[in-house]
């Protein structure tokens, strides 16, 4: 026969599962409200991880449609500069070629760069640093007719 | 305290509007004031009197925020809340605009000319700090564009001797600046205000560096270079910036500009509370952690905010204040016996 208890035994079992039974009663507010946490919780960070990868999604695109428009800027005055000759195009051409480097050193796949931050605003100053000497040529350009197309690459950008 | 600083005149420089910025030419012989009427006027004396010599109009759309005169003393550089900063060339008592700068996407709150005169530094509240080059034929040209402010920058300032340049900003810290192979790059943050930092100022050596700030201190800074003896820690080949001294408890109001005399070391201090004070680095005090008195402090200065105050930079205690009030005064100030 196993389990054979003593007789002082079972009154100390039969005693512990009546306390159960009133523990279950007396705790099921604490235990609805613990359960009740754990689920809202799960669904929480399941909803989080959505909505963090759209907006993940957005804001990268958005960098990344940025960064594209100042590349496009950059290459297209290095062709416009590549035949000019005198000092100030050649210093100009100094600007556009720190800001290609910038562009090119940017780790475009990492989010968790520790110096995006610190390096995208560089190269929007760069960008700033070459838009403002970069007028003066624009002007210049104005009866070659190109103008039009040198004003468009601004109005493009709604961050101007 | 009583009578060390006394009222030599009061002019009436921006009816109806208020004055923002004063600053005295390098020979101290005029002082440019500049407002909210969008005018820059220059005063000089004639016998007793401060006249008005020029006036500049039509440079400005919107408020003239800073004024600023090149170490020749023949260019005014003016910031404009219009997004723009002026150049202005004299011709005896005539000064034409010979260029203007555009760039800042909004208000340009100050702009500093380097010592060396081949510099020009302008600040806005587009969170930026543009350093600007200008060659023989006075060209400017811009060779940096520094996003390292997270909010409005409030005030530029160049070191006495060195290429540093120095910001003050609404997110509370100064930043200094310095040239890096072909670019500027932020050099050191100074972080201990609680509020915006309105105004900076160097020591006529340039080793210290005073802020002022909305938190209603002032505070001095010391520059430590590598290998000092103090033992202060330096990141590779970068001087660090350390805070000797704090001035809390005399201002009751925001502190919005503060000066320190080329010629006699004294600090002058420009209050949302309408008063001017002075303070004094208290003799045989230590160097790195100095103390200061307060040796002047006049009350209702200016019947509205102070906005600026400017030592003369030839005639020592002369100083100049200006007011939301539209006024700009003169006062001696005098050491009081026995200091």
């Amino acid at each position: 026969m196993a389990g054979v208890r003593g007789p002082g035994e079972s009154r100390a079992s039969a005693m512990a599962v009546e306390q159960d039974m009133f523990d279950a009663v007396v705790m099921a507010d604490e235990r609805f409200h613990g359960e009740g946490y754990q689920e809202g919780y799960e669904e929480g960070s399941s909803l989080g991880i959505v909505e963090g990868r759209q907006y993940g999604t957005l804001h990268g695109a958005k960098i990344g449609s940025e960064i594209g428009c100042y590349r496009g800027f950059a290459l297209a005055w290095k062709c416009l500069l590549h035949s000019s000759t005198g000092e100030k195009d050649s210093r100009k051409m100094k600007v556009v070629e720190a800001l290609i480097a910038l562009l090119q050193h940017f780790p475009y796949g990492d989010p968790t760069y520790e110096r995006l931050h610190e390096d995208l605003d560089r190269i929007r100053g760069k960008f700033r640093q070459l838009l403002q000497s970069s007028r003066t040529k624009m002007l210049r350009w104005q009866d070659l007719g190109s103008e039009m197309w040198a004003c468009h690459a601004c109005h493009i950008l709604p961050w101007i | 305290m009583k009578d060390s600083l006394v009222l030599q005149s009061r002019v009436s420089a921006h009816p109806d509007s208020r004055c923002w910025f004063l600053a005295w030419n390098p020979t101290g012989t005029l002082l440019a004031s500049c407002g909210g009427d969008r005018k820059i006027r220059i005063w000089g004396t004639e016998g007793d009197n401060w006249i008005c010599k020029s006036v500049l109009s039509e440079g400005h759309q919107r408020t003239v925020r800073k004024v600023a005169w090149s170490p020749c003393g023949n260019y005014l550089a003016s910031a404009s809340f219009d997004a723009t900063t002026c150049i202005w060339k004299k011709n005896q008592d005539d000064f034409e605009c010979v260029t203007t700068l555009e760039g800042h996407e909004n208000e340009v709150k100050s702009v500093a000319w380097a010592p060396s005169g081949n510099l020009l530094a302008t600040c806005s509240r587009d969170k930026s700090v543009w350093v600007w080059e200008v060659d023989e034929e006075d060209e400017y040209e811009c060779v940096s564009v520094l996003n390292s402010h997270t909010q409005d920058v409030k005030h530029v300032v160049w070191h006495p001797t060195q290429e540093l340049l120095a910001s003050a900003s609404y997110d509370d810290t100064v930043k200094l600046y310095q040239e890096e192979g072909d670019d500027w790059v932020c050099c050191a943050t100074l972080e201990g205000h609680e509020s915006t930092v309105w105004s900076l100022a160097f020591d006529p050596s340039g080793q210290r560096l005073a802020s002022c700030s909305d938190d209603r201190t002032v505070r001095i800074w010391r520059q430590y270079l590598p290998g000092n003896e103090q033992g202060v820690a330096c990141s590779g080949s970068d001087p660090s910036w350390k805070c000797i001294c704090t001035l809390s408890g005399f201002h009751t109001r925001t502190i919005y500009d503060v000066a320190w005399c080329q010629l006699t070391g004294a600090l002058a201090t420009a209050c949302g509370d309408d008063a001017i004070r002075v303070f004094e680095e208290d003799p045989g005090s230590d160097p790195q952690q100095p103390t200061f008195s307060l040796t002047a402090h006049l009350h209702q200065a200016h019947s509205q905010d102070v906005n600026c105050v400017a030592w003369n930079p030839k005639e020592p205690g002369l100083l100049a204040s200006c007011s939301d009030d539209g006024e700009v005064a003169f006062w001696e100030y005098h050491q009081t016996a026995g200091l």
